[in-house]
């Protein structure tokens, strides 16, 4: 089952970075030294050097926006075994959120990172609340050893573009 | 010019009626504040500005962000003073405004005036500043008014706790004769990162060179820096080529030329460093130095028949000077005698790079004729 979606992702989802509308991205609390562009930008991201780091505190909310909709598959959330991520909370189309309102909408979707998912295993997704997606918001709610700062190294997102759908990896989805 | 909704916390506490500020305190806070509504709305915009008071019978907002700056100076009217400051509760609000104003593209800024002695714990204040910061917030802190020991402690550790990347600032400022709203000119809080703002550079002096801005406008300082150093160059030249002419006449004419020189390198060195020294029109100094320069020997005549008693002497060596430039390259070649004709020159530093160059140049010649020609063009230009 694992091999099959590893190959799922390879076959028809593609790598959204390319349809972030970087105009919009935002994130909270991060330490601005370590940004989120070390995690989510290509090239930064491959660079195991490069984090993002939150500041105040170990909770790191990041909001990112797609140039199209886009439906979104797995996620692949890669950080150090002991400040990385523990508690992702995923919430499809909710603009500007704040972290005094995060606990109020239930989130699309929640993942509990396990340290494989850290050493780049993708976390799939419920799909079908992902459907429609034109911005994404991460919420980090903690990290694995309940440090106060929370390290991610990449950031990426697996899934389709609505408008431009290949027609052939349509079919290969029905394949299996 | 950075997008920003601010909000702004008054202290209308009892504390504001002390009038260690004139008129008093509350009314050196309402013109700091219309101060910077003013200041805010101006920069750019779309900028909005919100209004609360902490004190009185609790927090109170007078109005949420707007840009309409005749709005925020009528409900400054309205504001009466007693009860105690809440600053807390105050900063708490004052995030609130912020994260439902209308335009989310907009910074999020709190500037507080602690006016009255701050009641809360140092840690109290470090879980605010930390809570502000999580949700980028910046703030700015105006200490004036009640000075007990710990206040400026105490809000040093609210800053601490909130700065990111320095944008938020403390401002401490004691009693005066200045007005609170004149000494916050000058800081951070009115003009953001950076250094001062336009008005304050443009009405003190400032300390460029050629009373030019380089940042305001570079090509501009440019021009008059190379101009300036293209004419000093031309002087040192006329001066020494007038000194080699005089020197070839006769020894007797040399000292007196010498001197004439060298009170015209002076005269030149004195206009050179007049100019940069002060803030006089530089465009009109450096023009008035090219024009000697353009009408160099007819110049130098007037003013040398004027400035010695051996006018013959002086009017045949300038028309030596004037005539083929070719028998003083001759002279020039001999750099044993250059040298000494230049260190005999009070203007003109033997060790100069600049000089040097020139001394290298003569060797070969060409570029004393080249130089010549090059300024001769520019000076037509001008």
């Amino acid at each position: 089952m694992s091999t099959e979606s590893a190959s799922a992702i390879q076959k028809s989802q593609v790598d959204l970075v390319d349809f972030v509308d970087w105009s919009g991205v935002e994130c909270l609390n991060q330490n601005s030294s370590h940004s989120l562009p070390n995690a989510l930008k290509q090239g930064y991201r491959e660079d195991d050097g490069l984090n993002l780091e939150s500041d105040a505190d170990e909770q790191l909310l990041i909001y990112i926006p797609f140039t199209q909709v886009v439906k979104l598959y797995s996620v692949v959330v890669k950080g150090p075994e002991e400040e990385g991520p523990k508690t992702v909370k995923l919430f499809s189309n909710k603009e500007h959120m704040g972290f005094s309102n995060v606990n109020e909408f239930p989130p699309s979707d929640t993942a509990i990172l396990s340290p494989d998912n850290l050493k780049e295993k993708p976390v799939v997704l419920k799909y079908v609340k992902f459907q429609n997606v034109r911005s994404l918001t991460i919420f980090i709610e903690d990290n694995q050893s309940g440090s106060d700062i929370t390290k991610v190294q990449k950031i990426a997102l697996f899934g389709t573009t609505v408008e431009t759908t290949d027609m052939k990896g349509l079919k290969k989805i029905e394949d299996h | 010019m950075v997008l920003e909704a601010t909000m702004i916390c008054i202290d209308n506490s009892e504390w504001m009626r002390n009038g260690d500020y004139s008129p008093c305190r509350f009314q050196a806070q309402a013109d700091a504040v219309n101060l910077i509504c003013g200041a805010k709305t101006q920069s750019n915009p779309e900028n909005t500005v919100g209004i609360l008071t902490m004190a009185g019978r609790g927090v109170r907002v007078l109005t949420t962000p707007t840009t309409d700056l005749g709005k925020i100076l009528a409900c400054m009217h309205d504001v009466e003073m007693g009860g105690e400051m809440n600053m807390a509760a105050g900063i708490q609000v004052a995030q609130l405004a912020l994260k439902h104003r209308q335009n989310k593209n907009q910074q999020q800024r709190i500037i507080v005036f602690a006016g009255s002695p701050v009641k809360y714990d140092k840690r109290v204040l470090e879980v605010i500043g930390k809570t502000l910061k999580k949700n980028s917030v910046a703030l700015d802190i105006v200490n004036f008014g009640e000075e007990d020991g710990r206040k400026p402690e105490k809000l040093e550790a609210l800053l601490s706790a909130v700065n990111n990347n320095d944008s938020s600032h403390i401002v401490h400022i004691p009693p005066g004769p200045n007005a609170l709203s004149d000494v916050l000119i000058s800081t951070p809080v009115l003009n953001g990162e950076g250094g001062g703002s336009d008005l304050p550079a443009a009405a003190g002096g400032n300390d460029f060179d050629f009373g030019v801005d380089p940042n305001l406008d570079p090509e501009l300082a440019l021009a008059l820096r190379v101009s300036m150093e293209e004419e000093r160059a031309r002087q040192e030249a006329a001066a020494k080529r007038a000194a080699e002419e005089s020197a070839r006449q006769e020894k007797v004419e040399e000292p007196s030329s010498n001197s004439q020189d060298a009170t015209m390198v002076d005269s030149a060195d004195d206009r050179a460093s007049e100019a940069s020294g002060n803030n006089t029109d530089p465009v009109a100094i450096t023009l008035s130095m090219q024009t000697p320069g353009h009408n160099d020997p007819s110049v130098h005549d007037v003013d040398m028949s004027e400035a010695t008693h051996e006018e013959e002497e002086l009017a045949i060596a300038l028309q030596m000077s004037m005539k083929d430039e070719s028998d003083m390259s001759k002279v020039l070649e001999d750099q044993s005698f250059v040298s000494s004709v230049l260190a005999s020159l009070p203007g003109v530093d033997p060790n100069d790079p600049s000089v040097k160059d020139l001394l290298a140049s003569l060797q070969g010649q060409s570029e004393s004729e080249q130089k010549k020609k090059e300024d001769e063009p520019p000076n037509d230009e001008k």
